[in-house]
């Protein structure tokens, strides 16, 4: 039997796989100073092409196209005759195909800020494509064992990603931290996928649903198998009890990494948390939905009080990631009334992702100089770079959800909708939350204006200002017009 | 679009835009420029606003501006202007150009004038689109772009002697307000869950609270209007932030922010509460008679000037909130008129209080004796600023309290009729403790013999002080600057202009608000 494959549904993770490959052997085969071509006409200021990162960006936006081309349709490969698909491209994986894509774009622009010396960029860009790869899949698959293959794909290579630094001590305590915790959150989600396996006996999404509603002795069965894949996926997620790797990870890599983890990988994270509870096990809502609002309230409120310390900015950008996942997971807590209230965090997530990438691109800029990271030395950055101290300014206020970052307020009202009501005490916990999280914030704000740290000069390299700025205006033009993303982004499970 | 929505939009637009001019050609370095920029927008607002009122009438018509915006939340676009937000919104303009104004020969120590102006007006937008706002998300959302640049007003131009403090006051002005505004937007979602629609027009009209559900959204509103009122207890960000901002920062949180709580409870808290409710509704106006004689008390024993103004606040905030418990259009009106007499007269009281400040370099009242003696007309500014707040009929301060005391007595059939009337005497009782101790700062800051100041020699006619060098607890020095400028007349001449034209004749501002709120309210 010859299986129909519908190559457009699967054309974008293709090509990006494909520019993955073609990238290593360019950068391989490339003769060392075929890049040597000089950008500008400034004297003096000769510029590399960056061509592991030109054909990174090209790459991901070639697989834009097909994915662009998608959107009113629904796509399903690799199916079951008469049956489910395991491959399903809709509105739901296309919404998370953006974030990913968007991500990966800003990423690959960030890192021509590194040095090159210490991370070789062909390396690094397959490795950072692989991941990509493997972060759209997971979003269209439909049964556990692509979830969880895919999810690998995004993991393995971000192992590498971490400690691809040489002559830095910290990025392989960083990569193995990262490593270890990894590897154990995927047993433990293997065991808690077979066990839903042998209780349902289908690895579908559908199937299990189905088999669950059922009923009978299996049931307790299908529980711990969710209740432990939950947990796997929780470290994905880096909710808290399990968030302990998250700080030593993100500083220990490079900045570009640590803005990959926690927006694409973490995408990652939370669409197979949608995928598996939402489409595997809605019946089960009742035991769920309540374990995650617990960890959503932890998750947040330890994030924003350890935040509240930190002096370092990247210990403080993951720190704040943590909280926002607890944001995020909100409306976990909220599905008992239906599936519609993930659209609160899927759009959370695309906000938090715009944001978040804001942040950890001037970060890298300023890292590019300053490389100890520490909050007072981005005093004066407005003065110094207006276009990169601006951009933080907003990044900041909009995570803090104030205006003007009026993204970042309706992203917190998306979330606040969802859960007033159902679990009206998680809303006023995560009220609270937004208080505390702002004193940080603040904080961080007004380095920014103060009189500059030094008063030394420096050029912003032209990739990770092009994120910088790609972030910027991604964030004006949405706290202007927000309901260009949370229109789509928040209805997409609603309409089905 | 017609005219009246582009009077509309225009009130939000126009203070945003000459904001970032102001900004802008603050960067690069053209000061005079940039104030000259704020000035005029200070005043094309005001005059702005004088017709946008004039062009909305006092009852709201079938909506103006009315687009929605964000589909996925049900987020309109909703603005209006009628007899209940027309008088605040004057009254935001006439202050903030105030402010600008005296900005322009009062250059802050630090500098950076023309950033604080451009913040100012930034404040100025969000607390016009907040009176505007008619749906509930957007009220929020107005409710909070003050926030930010008021904190940057506190913590940069603050105290310049206590810069940690500064710091502290700002923080937690921010994250007191921030808590409150996120409880506030939870219970703006409850409330949405129990009628399907953000619009509080349609809500007043429609809507009968009933149910723990609404219960729950009716205190979680409550509490986020109430911390920014202040109501007592939620009054402990307020003194800190009020003494440790600068001037024009204490003018405008004083007169123009506290009023988004005041006016918050009337248009978004009132409709979502239901007076028949047994504890709710006479609870916080017990609260809010605690305040009364807490804040009295408290000033009493205040030993700095702008501290004692800001808790003297707190008391005034109490009498508003004590009118809206009423659930009356009497109450109505005299919540907004006590509003708008407080922001006038306790704005003219900070004002003085910077003049002093400016002049002597301190707000110590141990130190600060006999003013009468040498400045005199600003001494007698004070004393006008302080007999209006105490209540002095004739003065803007009478009507609102009076108003405030008359309606408790008069509340909605629904209260319990006996509270009210003990707790209408004992804000009245307030009021003789608010007389108490203005009298007893006049006394103690303006008045006060040549004797107290030792004189240098014995045979020294004229009053003349000890001595340059400044004792920690002595007497401070002579003048730094002479007697009221000029252009602190120009700014401060319109509030006791305004506080006298109050206080004579009320009608023309209580007329406009009892039809407004008659109509919004439908039921009252």
């Amino acid at each position: 039997m010859v299986q129909p494959v519908d190559w457009m549904a699967i054309a974008a993770p293709l090509i990006l796989a494909g520019v993955a490959v073609l990238v290593l052997l360019v950068d391989a085969f490339a003769p060392p100073g075929a890049g040597r071509a000089r950008l500008t006409a400034r004297p003096g200021a000769p510029r590399e092409v960056p061509v592991a990162a030109v054909l990174t960006v090209v790459g991901v936006l070639g697989a834009a196209v097909p994915a662009a081309l998608s959107w009113d349709q629904r796509r399903g490969t690799f199916c079951v005759p008469h049956g489910p698909c395991s491959f399903v491209l809709d509105r739901f994986t296309l919404v998370f195909w953006s974030v990913v894509l968007f991500g990966t774009l800003v990423v690959a622009l960030m890192q021509t800020a590194a040095p090159k010396a210490a991370t070789p960029p062909g390396e690094w860009n397959f490795l950072l494509l692989c991941s990509a790869t493997g972060a759209l899949t997971i979003a269209a698959s439909r049964d556990l064992v692509t979830l969880v293959v895919s999810l690998e794909v995004v993991s393995l290579p971000a192992f590498a990603m971490v400690g691809l630094r040489r002559g830095i001590p910290g990025a392989a305590e960083a990569a193995l931290k990262f490593f270890l915790v990894s590897v154990v959150s995927t047993a433990v989600m293997l065991m808690g996928v077979s066990l839903l396996y042998g209780a349902t006996g289908s690895v579908y999404l559908r199937g299990i649903s189905s088999g669950i509603t059922s009923g009978g002795p299996l049931q307790r069965v299908a529980l711990v198998g969710a209740l432990l894949a939950i947990v796997g996926l929780a470290f994905k997620v880096a909710a808290v009890p399990f968030h302990m790797w998250v700080p030593d990870t993100y500083v220990g890599a490079p900045v570009a990494v640590a803005a990959y983890l926690s927006v694409v990988s973490k995408s990652a994270g939370f669409v197979g948390l949608m995928l598996l509870l939402g489409f595997g096990l809605p019946t089960l809502a009742g035991v769920w939905a309540p374990v995650l609002a617990v960890l959503a309230a932890l998750t947040m409120t330890v994030g924003n009080v350890i935040a509240l310390r930190q002096q370092h900015a990247v210990r403080l950008l993951a720190w704040s990631s943590v909280a926002q996942a607890g944001y995020i997971l909100v409306p976990f807590g909220a599905v008992a009334s239906g599936r519609a209230a993930f659209g609160a965090s899927i759009g959370y997530l695309a906000i938090y992702a715009v944001m978040n990438l804001g942040a950890f691109a001037v970060a890298g800029v300023v890292g590019s100089r300053r490389p100890t990271q520490r909050i007072a030395d981005y005093a004066g950055l407005v003065h110094e770079k207006p276009l990169v101290g601006w951009a933080l300014a907003f990044a900041l206020v909009a995570l803090a959800g104030l205006p003007p970052g009026i993204l970042g307020l309706f992203a917190k009202v998306v979330v606040f909708d969802a859960a007033a009501g159902p679990v009206t005490w998680l809303a006023v916990v995560m009220a609270v939350n937004v208080a505390i999280g702002l004193v940080y914030y603040v904080r961080w704000l007004v380095e920014l204006f103060r009189p500059s740290y030094d008063g030394e000069s420096f050029t912003t390299p032209r990739g990770a200002g092009l994120a910088v700025l790609l972030t910027f205006v991604a964030g004006i033009v949405l706290s202007v017009l927000p309901g260009l993303l949370l229109d789509p982004f928040t209805t997409v499970l609603a309409q089905r | 679009m017609t005219a009246a929505a582009v009077a509309l939009d225009g009130l939000v637009a126009v203070p945003f835009v000459f904001g970032v001019l102001t900004l802008v050609l603050g960067r690069r370095r053209h000061g005079g420029a940039a104030i000259a920029a704020a000035v005029t927008g200070g005043l094309v607002t005001l005059g702005w606003s004088i017709w946008a009122v004039v062009a909305s009438g006092s009852v709201l018509r079938p909506a103006y501006v009315d687009v929605s915006w964000i589909v996925a939340l049900d987020v309109r676009w909703h603005l209006g202007l009628d007899g209940m937000s027309g008088p605040l919104v004057l009254m935001t303009t006439l202050v903030v150009a105030c402010c600008l104004v005296a900005l322009v020969r009062n250059a802050p120590e630090c500098g950076g004038r023309a950033g604080l102006a451009a913040l100012l007006l930034v404040v100025e937008t969000g607390v016009l689109g907040s009176f505007l706002a008619l749906d509930m998300v957007l009220f929020f959302m107005f409710f909070e772009v003050a926030l930010i640049p008021m904190w940057f007003v506190i913590d940069g131009w603050g105290d310049p002697h206590d810069a940690a403090g500064r710091r502290r006051a700002a923080t937690r002005f921010l994250v007191f307000t921030v808590l409150g505004s996120a409880m506030m937007l939870v219970g703006f979602l409850l409330v949405h869950t129990a009628t399907g629609t953000f619009d509080i027009v349609r809500i007043a009209a429609s809507y009968h609270p009933h149910g723990a559900l609404a219960i729950g959204a009716a205190v979680l509103v409550g509490l986020g209007l109430a911390v920014k009122t202040p109501l007592w207890p939620l009054h402990i960000w307020l003194p800190d932030a009020h003494a440790k901002a600068p001037t024009v920062g204490s003018v405008v949180l004083a007169a123009v922010l506290l009023k988004l709580g005041t006016y918050g409870l009337l248009r978004f808290w009132m409709p979502v509460t239901n007076a028949s409710w047994d504890l709710l509704v006479p609870f916080v106006a017990g609260l809010a008679v605690v305040g009364i004689v807490y804040a009295a008390l408290a000033c009493l024993v205040q030993t700095e000037l702008k501290r004692l103004i800001a808790y003297s606040s707190v008391g005034h905030m109490g009498f508003v909130v004590l009118a809206v418990a009423t659930f009356t259009v009497a109450g109505v009106q005299a919540a907004v008129y006590a509003s708008i007499a407080h922001a006038l007269i306790t704005g003219l009281l900070f004002f003085v209080a910077g003049g002093i400040k400016d002049r002597y370099g301190t707000g110590d009242l141990s130190r600060l004796t006999v003013l009468y003696g040498r400045v005199p007309r600003l001494a007698g500014i004070f004393a006008f600023a302080a007999f209006a707040s105490l209540g002095l009929p004739g003065l803007a301060g009478f009507w609102g309290e009076m108003l405030t005391v008359r309606s408790a007595l008069f509340g909605a059939p629904a209260l319990p009729h006996t509270t009210y009337i003990v707790l209408a005497v004992i804000a009245a009782f307030g009021v003789i403790l608010t007389t108490a101790y203005f009298l007893a700062l006049m006394r103690r800051m303006l008045q006060g013999t040549p004797a107290a100041v030792q004189p240098v020699n014995e045979d020294v006619a004229s009053i003349e002080l000890a001595t340059t060098e400044v004792e920690p607890a002595s007497p401070v020095a002579g003048a730094v600057r002479p007697d009221v400028n000029a252009m602190e007349w120009v700014a401060w001449s319109p509030l006791i202009a305004l506080t006298l034209v109050l206080g004579v004749a009320p009608g023309f501002l209580l007329t406009p608000v009892a039809a407004a709120a008659r109509t919004f309210f439908g039921g009252l």
